[in-house]
């Protein structure tokens, strides 16, 4: 890629909406687009206050950036990460949707912080739902930008040309054309219209809602595509930074020992809370990091027990954040249920561990990560060296997953402080240990539901407790956590949404001394876990069908019936209530996220206390789907995540450290007892919400109530275990 | 030392216990085989050796010596015209859209590989049980058997054989 240069020609900006910068460099012409739309700063405002957004200046908008070349090539270089949920391939759709070009003219890049910078990150499913109308909106005004050129340098009516494929004909004379690249090429002044172009009616779309193969996919089969692990670049070294083992662990004193004569060692940089070595080689590095002497306080040494006391509904602080008609008098009436529910700390287990590649010249600094959050780790990076943040270029590759991990800058932090140190590139790359002890876990949970129900097995109130270790407020200015009491990722998830007249929900959130933060739907699992055994529970102790449960509380509304619409579909489609095969079972549960619908069914059943997991089938509703085929995967993906995290996973805490440290003492679900996922996808709604996070939420509730259904014996415990 | 992979000589320090994986990586930049766990049971690191399904991340180069390797980088082959052609397994892993991240693909492409060329028809448990030691977080287990389903239906179909 090219960089833009500073162009001679003229520029108007006038536009209130978006702006439009045009720049010649040696390849083509740029045009970068800069939202500013007060519409998506107020989504910004709703994501960090509502669904766990990561940490983010929201003053700056997102931004998006096309490259057109000559050869009607359009380059789409976009602040948002690909780690495998194929946004980029979703991003190009839209854009091709409005340009009229096919998906093969188009190619996604990352773009780097020096020209794209996203203070949003790529997180909390938001990507496909921030950037839809902003990128239609951008793609249809550029197209009749260049209309509105084509139709002057014919020296015709715009509505006289035909558009195919980033060609313009004049229909009554074909052989008069202009293509996108020349017009890009030829073009001097642009003036930007008052308000956006008509865009298309959903029912007009050619590209969004087709199942398009990835973008990605061609270059990650054949090996060649580039992950934050396998940057390379010349004189580049390896270096290796000592890691306390407890989770409390901290530095206190260390002298370079033997390391610095150790075969390979370039460098030791010893200070008081920091011990590091640059070596030629990985294995060189690693090995001389073993002769630091290095002294640490373990801090104290805490036990499992005593972090799962912490977190219980009671302690802590506590905030109200639903609240419906009198719940209190309300439970008195009517028969009383209530049950609790435990969910443990979680280990993201992203294949790829954190990794970075820093350049620290007196030019600038330049940093390759494989990274959520370019933005994030500009600033860090920035701070970690004292460079100004437009000295530092964070350029964002492949993520070999994220799951919320790869927020952290770490990696790239220690990376260019050891670059700094030895004036040349530093790799550092964590081993698995070290992605374990350095990183942040999903808080463990408690919660306590109570309802009553009427005769008829009508809910005549419902009251959950939810208490959470912190998700989002450890990533956030410490006033965030002051004003908002409630920390919004813990409780995703936790907000009622069936209809009940009297309902209420309080957040607990406690202090813990492990490091907690995003995964994968950050609150969801643990939350809808809680909530959706409970009502299988309700449903049970009313001797109803747990779907004809379900559809007695369902709000009057649109949200109600697409609930309802889902509901029926999976029915249908995994046969519900049909006989199965001796000792199994189906059970369901089901999410409303953001304005995503979940509905699961698993089929399960329990033979010498093994727990087997035969089938799923899912409903996914995210409102207007960009690509089915995308839905399915994340939907497939999601639940397989979700069932290995329901049936195996725990962080252990033991004298104060982290009982496992690589998959021989952590295991994840794998290929045998994956089932096969059918899943169907629904079409509901003008406009697209996110599929990356809401499919993990329903699948532990629909995994435990298939066990209750197939045993009888309800677990109200993650990882579940047959007692 | 000298060492074959994917029919090509490379020269390689003379380094008999170090790891395969790291000279593959960074001694060499074929950066395809990816690093997981360090322990063998990821399997994000696998790659032939003679054939066989192998570890790197656990293997010392001196296992190598004198043996083919061959790492995803050198799955698909030219064609006489110089054109690249897919193995039937990436073309299958492609068709099926299986990667999601695609960090454990190679080490899943190399073990299906390596199946196929033992077994051309594998049947579904056969499957599972030979793709059962390679993790994906992404959660694509249900894809990849399909993928690797598709990829005997295409070797049945091709005249060229799959390694």
């Amino acid at each position: 890629m090219s960089e833009p240069a500073e162009s001679g020609k003229r520029r108007r900006l006038s536009r209130r909406d978006f702006l439009i910068v045009l720049g010649v460099g040696a390849a083509g012409l740029y045009a970068g687009v800069r939202f500013g739309t007060p519409y998506l700063r107020l989504r910004l405002v709703d994501f960090l206050e509502e669904s766990g957004g990561p940490p983010s200046n929201i003053d700056a908008p997102p931004d998006a950036w096309f490259e057109i070349l000559p050869d009607n090539t359009v380059n789409l270089f976009l602040p948002k990460s690909e780690m495998g949920q194929g946004v980029h391939t979703g991003l190009a759709q839209i854009a091709a949707e409005e340009l009229e070009i096919g998906l093969d003219q188009m190619k996604v890049y990352h773009a780097p912080t020096d020209r794209l910078v996203d203070p949003v990150g790529t997180s909390a499913s938001n990507t496909i739902s921030s950037l839809y109308t902003p990128l239609l909106e951008l793609s249809a005004t550029l197209r009749e930008l260049l209309r509105a050129e084509a139709a002057k340098q014919l020296d015709v009516e715009p509505q006289e040309l035909d558009l195919e494929e980033g060609v313009f004909r004049l229909s009554s004379d074909p052989s008069q054309q202009r293509t996108y690249g020349e017009l890009f090429q030829s073009l001097d002044e642009w003036e930007l219209p008052e308000s956006p172009p008509a865009l298309k009616t959903p029912s007009e779309y050619r590209h969004i809602g087709r199942p398009l193969p990835r973008l990605d996919l061609p270059k990650k089969i054949t090996g060649e595509a580039i992950y934050g692990f396998d940057v390379r670049v010349p004189d580049m070294l390896y270096g290796a930074v000592a890691r306390p083992e407890t989770i409390e662990g901290r530095l206190i004193s260390s002298s370079a020992g033997q390391a610095a004569s150790q075969p390979g060692v370039i460098k030791v940089v010893t200070e008081s809370d920091f011990a590091g070595v640059v070596a030629e080689s990985r294995e060189q590095a690693y090995q001389a990091l073993t002769h630091l002497q290095l002294e640490w306080d373990a801090g104290r040494l805490w036990q499992q027990e005593e972090i799962e006391a912490l977190v219980t509904v009671g302690e802590g602080r506590d905030v109200v954040i639903q609240r419906e008609g009198n719940v209190k008098q309300a439970l008195e009436l009517g028969t009383l249920i209530e049950a609790e529910y435990r969910t443990p700390m979680a280990y993201h287990a992203h294949l790829e561990p954190l990794a970075a590649l820093a350049d620290v010249g007196s030019e600038g600094v330049e940093v390759w990560a494989s990274t959520q959050s370019a933005n994030r780790l500009r600033g860090a990076v920035a701070e970690a060296v004292q460079r100004k943040e437009e000295e530092v270029n964070i350029h964002p590759v492949y993520l070999g997953g994220g799951f919320g991990r790869k927020i952290d800058e770490l990696a790239a932090v220690e990376a260019a402080h050891l670059s700094q140190a030895t004036g040349r590139p530093v790799q550092v790359a964590f081993t698995r240990p070290e992605d374990f002890i350095t990183g942040f876990v999903r808080p463990p949970t408690h919660n306590i539901l109570r309802a009553s129900l009427d005769e008829n097995g009508q809910m005549l109130a419902i009251d959950h407790q939810a208490s959470s270790g912190a998700v989002a407020f450890p990533f956030l200015p410490a006033i965030m956590s002051r004003v908002l009491g409630a920390d919004f990722g813990s409780y995703r998830g936790a907000i009622l949404f069936y209809a009940v007249p009297n309902k209420q929900t309080t957040a607990w959130l406690v202090d813990l001394p492990v490091s907690t933060g995003w995964w994968r739907g950050l609150g969801l699992m643990p939350n809808v876990f809680a909530i959706e055994s409970f009502i299988d529970e309700l449903a049970s102790a009313a001797n109803l069908d747990p779907i004809e449960f379900r559809l007695m509380h369902l709000p009057d509304d649109e949200r109600g019936q697409r609930i309802r619409n889902a509901l029926q579909a999976a029915a249908k489609e995994a046969n519900w209530g049909a006989p199965l095969p001796n000792g199994h079972a189906q059970g369901l549960a089901m999410s409303f996220d953001y304005e995503t619908i979940m509905v699961e069914i698993a089929e399960v059943s329990v033979e010498n206390d093994k727990i087997q997991v035969h089938k799923v089938t899912a409903v996914a509703d995210p409102g207007l789907v960009i690509n089915p085929d995308g839905v399915m995967a994340q939907t497939q993906g999601a639940i397989t995540m979700g069932l290995s995290a329901t049936l195996l996973e725990e962080v252990l805490i033991k004298d104060g450290a982290f009982q496992a440290s690589n998959f021989n003492q952590y295991p994840l679900l794998r290929n045998a007892d994956a089932p096969d996922i059918n899943v169907v996808v629904l079409n509901s709604r003008e406009t697209p919400s996110g599929m990356g996070e809401p499919p993990i939420g329903p699948i532990a509730a629909a995994v435990a109530n298939a066990i209750f259904a197939a045993t009888g014996q309800r677990l109200r415990r993650l990882p579940l275990k047959i007692s | 030392m000298q060492l074959m992979i994917n029919e090509e000589v490379y020269q390689v320090a003379d380094t008999p216990d170090r790891l395969l994986l790291w000279v593959l990586r960074d001694e060499l930049g074929l950066t395809g085989t990816k690093f997981g766990c360090g322990i063998g049971i990821c399997g994000s690191c696998v790659v032939h050796l003679d054939g066989n399904p192998t570890r790197s991340c656990i293997t010392m180069l001196s296992s190598a010596n004198g043996v083919g390797v061959r790492t995803i980088e050198g799955l698909a082959v030219s064609d006489v015209n110089g054109k690249k052609m897919l193995h039937p397994v990436q073309q299958a892993f492609l068709e099926e859209q299986a990667p999601q991240c695609s960090w454990c693909m190679s080490g899943q492409m190399m073990t299906a590989a390596a199946l196929l060329e033992e077994n051309p028809n594998p049947n579904a448990e056969e499957i599972r049980q030979a793709m059962n030691n390679v993790y994906c977080r992404c959660g694509t287990y249900y894809r990849i058997r399909k993928a690797v389903e598709r990829a005997a239906e295409i070797n049945a179909l091709s005249e060229r054989s799959m390694i």
